[in-house]
């Protein structure tokens, strides 16, 4: 696991100069704290911080073949040790024990045919140097992430986090008003956008190939497609499939562990992650001071139950203000949810237990329908021939409303007309509604530039043509894994807050193959008529956990919003954040109208979660625009550390770089 | 403006009008700070209050007046400005 970037110029005769690539790595250091290597040459450069992971002394990128190509990698391919076997068997011996040489010899083997073939998760650059072709990839459900920007003598600059391409000195950080309304939509932004103008994000499962100064093809190499059957996908599958994935996800040369909520995707990741690991397995939880978010108990039954070696990390509302700034910092994105700051002190945490590689549960809600909107559709879908499903709305949603608050027709109402029925994005209004709240605070400029181009409308524009072909469910599960998975809880809530204290998140539900015996299992299988959901899962865990634990509902994660930022203790630069020079500083919100929230906050009127959503949105922005925008934006310094690797590209190549 | 007297039959309808302005105020009106309420303000055509907040003013409703809101009486008729919902309070009172 590492942070890659690097600089193309369409000038072939170009330099791309060291002190550029110290900088770069400087800013990705995070990424890969163990070192960094760099190559240098005429018309290119590339960097790589490196988190070893597999073969320690012997894996520093950047790696180049006798044929002068050249890899930086970011992540993983489990399936790296049958790849290298069937590589010596035509011949080709690696150099080093590393997933990435063998990523490189594949695709020197195969070209861009050997995607299919890695099972994994990774971002890489793939420099031809002969046909000066440089191909980004990234994985099939955007696990690592990589953006690219284009500098002003038309060079290509790529990195893992967009403050690499900043460190360059070759792209400047400005505002991008479409990328931000995706964060007070969606919950985050929407590849290929970013919050930055003319930065991009690569999408998940896409790839780009720029060659001589020119992007010659962009394309998507793998999207979730939906074929439900009527029959198949048995539990013995399941079962193998998920074994598989979760031994595969073991494979390191460090220990690996699990973080833990107590919900039943963790706990069965854990549980097989238990039977197949060969050392007492590591667990790690976050627990809340504040009961309303605490689900300890049910953390404690699961670690007891398996025997695991638990640990847990107690967080009090302090601890979110005193991490948020960073979190913004490492996120790199405007948030609406304050949930990310405990996974960052989780991932501290875990680092200073000696863990660097977590197994963690997210995509089971995606590929198995766990989530309320799930349930929303079927009740909606139901209501067509009797009304009295929409009774059952009251049930979900539950954190929407105010503890204990009694719902009624009103609520019904708010679901049921939450998008007009032929809407492709109907499944999603009710997240846009409630997460809308933000964009009230809009200053009127804004919200005018934004109301002919607004997120959900470039949405529907993006959506894939086998998109009308689904049910209404295998729509809504392609716009979770597109829109929530993918931009935010990969991103901003998993590898950003991990990969901020060098851990990696591993992500056995995430395995294609699980994703595509999830995508042709029968309906009834994954949520049936009376909202049993994750069925097939559920049975599953039954097999390896005590049944308590195996039919135990979902809680949402969430964490508090408002508190930690309005306590008599809160640390000062929250109101100078949200004072009316720094709101006019950033110009995206009315100061007037952020008087009015403040007020509220400070006096404990603001309890609802939407003013939860609209302070943590308002506050990250002035965050996150104050250290990538503003006047007073992060310096990138020269990293002064000597490199691991060095390469100078204009010199005869050798296999594994040349000091 | 709205001649507030001309449509208050009945005193109490003086106090929910009142009681109602002020709800909508202090929930949702913080983030409209140059807007002036009155009376006959349609809340969503100047975007004041929208489908969420709804749910939450005719909560608010229901748990102030102690009345009960039926599925058939969530219309623009009944919830769509401050007279409105002075008007439906009032009939439900006479119910």
């Amino acid at each position: 696991m590492c942070g890659i970037g690097g600089i193309v110029r369409r000038d072939a005769a170009a330099a791309v100069d060291e002190p550029t690539l110290r900088r770069m790595a400087a800013a990705l250091r995070h990424r890969g704290p163990d070192g960094y290597g760099l190559a240098t040459g005429t018309g290119a450069g590339f960097v790589s911080t490196r988190l070893a992971i597999f073969d320690i002394p012997g894996g520093w990128q950047p790696i180049r073949t006798d044929s002068g190509s050249l890899i930086v990698y970011n992540g993983e391919v489990y399936n790296h040790p049958e790849l290298r076997v069937e590589l010596a068997r035509d011949g080709i011996i690696t150099a080093t024990l590393t997933d990435t040489e063998v990523v490189l010899q594949v695709l020197e083997r195969d070209g861009l045919a050997a995607l299919d073939r890695l099972n994994g998760q990774f971002a890489f650059a793939w420099w031809q140097p002969r046909e000066r072709r440089l191909t980004l990839v990234r994985d099939r459900f955007g696990v690592r992430p990589l953006h690219y920007a284009f500098a002003a003598d038309g060079s290509l600059v790529f990195a893992s986090e967009a403050k690499g391409l900043f460190a360059s000195g070759e792209i400047r950080a400005d505002p991008d008003l479409q990328g931000i309304d995706d964060v007070f939509t969606l919950w985050g932004p929407r590849a290929p956008r970013s919050p930055f103008a003319d930065v991009h994000q690569l999408g998940a499962g896409s790839l780009l190939v720029w060659e001589d100064g020119h992007v010659v093809a962009e394309r998507t190499w793998w999207r979730p497609e939906y074929a439900p059957a009527d029959t198949g996908g048995t539990a013995e599958e399941l079962d193998e499939l998920m074994r598989d994935s979760v031994r595969l996800r073991l494979r390191a040369d460090v220990p690996v562990g699990t973080y833990l909520s107590g919900g039943l995707d963790s706990s069965l990741l854990t549980a097989l992650a238990q039977d197949a690991s060969d050392h007492e397995l590591r667990t790690f939880s976050v627990a809340f001071r504040d009961e309303l978010f605490d689900e300890r108990v049910h953390q404690e039954e699961v670690a007891a139950a398996l025997g695991t070696h638990h640990h847990v990390l107690d967080i009090g509302t302090a601890d979110i203000a005193d991490a948020f700034a960073d979190v913004v910092y490492h996120a790199e994105t405007p948030l609406i949810r304050s949930a990310p700051v405990p996974l960052y002190l989780l991932a501290q945490a875990t680092r200073e237990h000696g863990i660097t590689v977590i197994a963690t549960g997210e995509g089971a809600d995606e590929l198995f329908w766990g989530y309320d909107l799930f349930k929303e559709l079927v009740l909606r879908q139901q209501a067509e021939h009797d009304e009295t499903a929409l009774e059952r709305l009251d049930a979900l949603y539950p954190y929407l409303s105010a503890p204990g608050a009694s719902r009624g027709p009103v609520w019904r109402r708010f679901f049921a007309e939450a998008g007009a029925a032929d809407d492709p994005l109907l499944s999603h209004q009710t997240r846009a509604a409630a997460t809308g709240a933000v964009k009230a605070f809009y200053r009127d400029e804004v919200a005018r530039e934004l109301i002919e181009d607004d997120s959900t409308q470039r949405l529907r524009a993006d959506l894939p043509a086998s998109f009308d072909g689904w049910g209404a469910l295998e729509r809504a599960a392609y716009l979770e894994v597109r829109t929530l998975l993918e931009p935010y809880l990969l991103a901003a809530q998993g590898d950003r807050v991990a990969m901020a204290h060098g851990v990696e998140g591993r992500y056995p539900f995430l395995d294609h193959r699980v994703f595509e015996y999830a995508a042709r299992l029968p309906q009834e299988r994954k949520l049936d008529a009376a909202l049993h959901d994750k069925i097939a899962l559920r049975e599953l865990a039954a097999t390896v956990l005590p049944s308590g634990i195996a039919q135990r509902p979902k809680q949402p994660y969430r964490a508090p919003a408002v508190a930690p930022f309005f306590a008599d203790d809160s640390p000062a630069w929250i109101e100078e954040a949200l004072a009316p020079d720094s709101l006019r500083d950033s110009g995206l919100f009315d100061d007037r109208s952020v008087a009015g929230l403040v007020r509220r906050c400070r006096s404990g009127r603001a309890t609802g979660m939407r003013e939860g959503m609209a302070l943590v949105g308002i506050l990250s922005t002035q965050l996150w625009h104050e250290q990538f925008c503003g006047a007073a934006r992060t310096a990138y310094p020269e990293e002064t550390a000597e490199p691991k690797v060095f390469i100078d590209m204009d010199v005869k190549s050798a296999l594994g770089g040349v000091t | 403006m709205t001649d507030v007297k001309a449509v208050s039959a009945d005193p109490r309808d003086d106090v929910v009008r009142k009681e109602i302005s002020e709800f909508i105020k202090e929930n949702f009106l913080y983030m409209r700070p140059d807007h002036v309420l009155q009376p006959d303000d349609d809340l969503t055509d100047f975007a004041l209050v929208d489908s969420l907040g709804f749910v939450e003013l005719v909560e608010e409703v229901q748990d102030r007046y102690g009345i009960d809101v039926q599925d058939v009486e969530i219309t623009e008729q009944n919830f769509s400005s401050v007279n409105a919902i002075v008007r439906f309070v009032g009939s439900k009172r006479a119910h």
